[in-house]
């Protein structure tokens, strides 16, 4: 069962981080990029390192994703595509 | 018995972080998505508690608990920033 359990959560990272690659709005794009960090520190607790899956939980889930957010409230929310037009032009 | 109801529990987890995943690919907005996020995470929450249950380690119980209080400071922090920016 347990080894069912990882094999999904390991199926979820893979998901998750092609969905923050191919995701056009940005927030979602942080925001699925955070759930590789959740995903990852469940993984942790299942290998039995509660260390570094508590560390994995504060830096990787939580506080990247404020900063992420941070940093893109500084700049514009725009598509990729239109940036791409307007350095061509 | 106990076994049997601890593995029902894992498998109901199981499906719940399916469904999720599903509803995180699939959504067609932004907040869909975030609402998924957060119910992964409260789902994988007690994932982390069922885990310490099973294998008698109670020190993961720890795990749990930081990952409750980081996760509503970062949900927090999305729904800020899609009302009116950090």
């Amino acid at each position: 069962m347990m080894t069912l359990l990882t094999l999904m959560l390991c199926i979820g990272i893979l998901i998750s981080a092609l969905l923050a690659t191919y995701l056009e709005r940005r927030v979602a794009a942080v925001v699925s990029a955070g759930l590789v960090g959740l995903f990852a520190s469940v993984t942790y607790v299942i290998l039995s390192a509660p260390d570094v899956a508590m560390t994995e939980a504060a830096i990787g889930s939580g506080i990247t994703t404020v900063i992420f957010l941070y940093a893109l409230s500084k700049t514009r929310e725009q598509p990729v595509r239109q940036i791409e037009d307007e350095a061509d032009d | 018995m106990a076994d049997f109801i601890l593995n029902l529990a894992v498998i109901i987890i199981m499906i719940a972080i399916a469904l999720g995943v599903y509803r995180l690919v699939k959504g067609p907005t932004v907040v869909d998505r975030i609402i998924a996020i957060d119910l992964l995470t409260l789902v994988s929450i007690a994932l982390i508690a069922l885990i310490a249950h099973i294998t008698s380690r109670f020190i993961y119980i720890d795990v749990a608990l930081v990952y409750g209080l980081l996760s509503f400071l970062s949900v927090l922090a999305v729904a800020r920033y899609l009302e009116r920016g950090l």
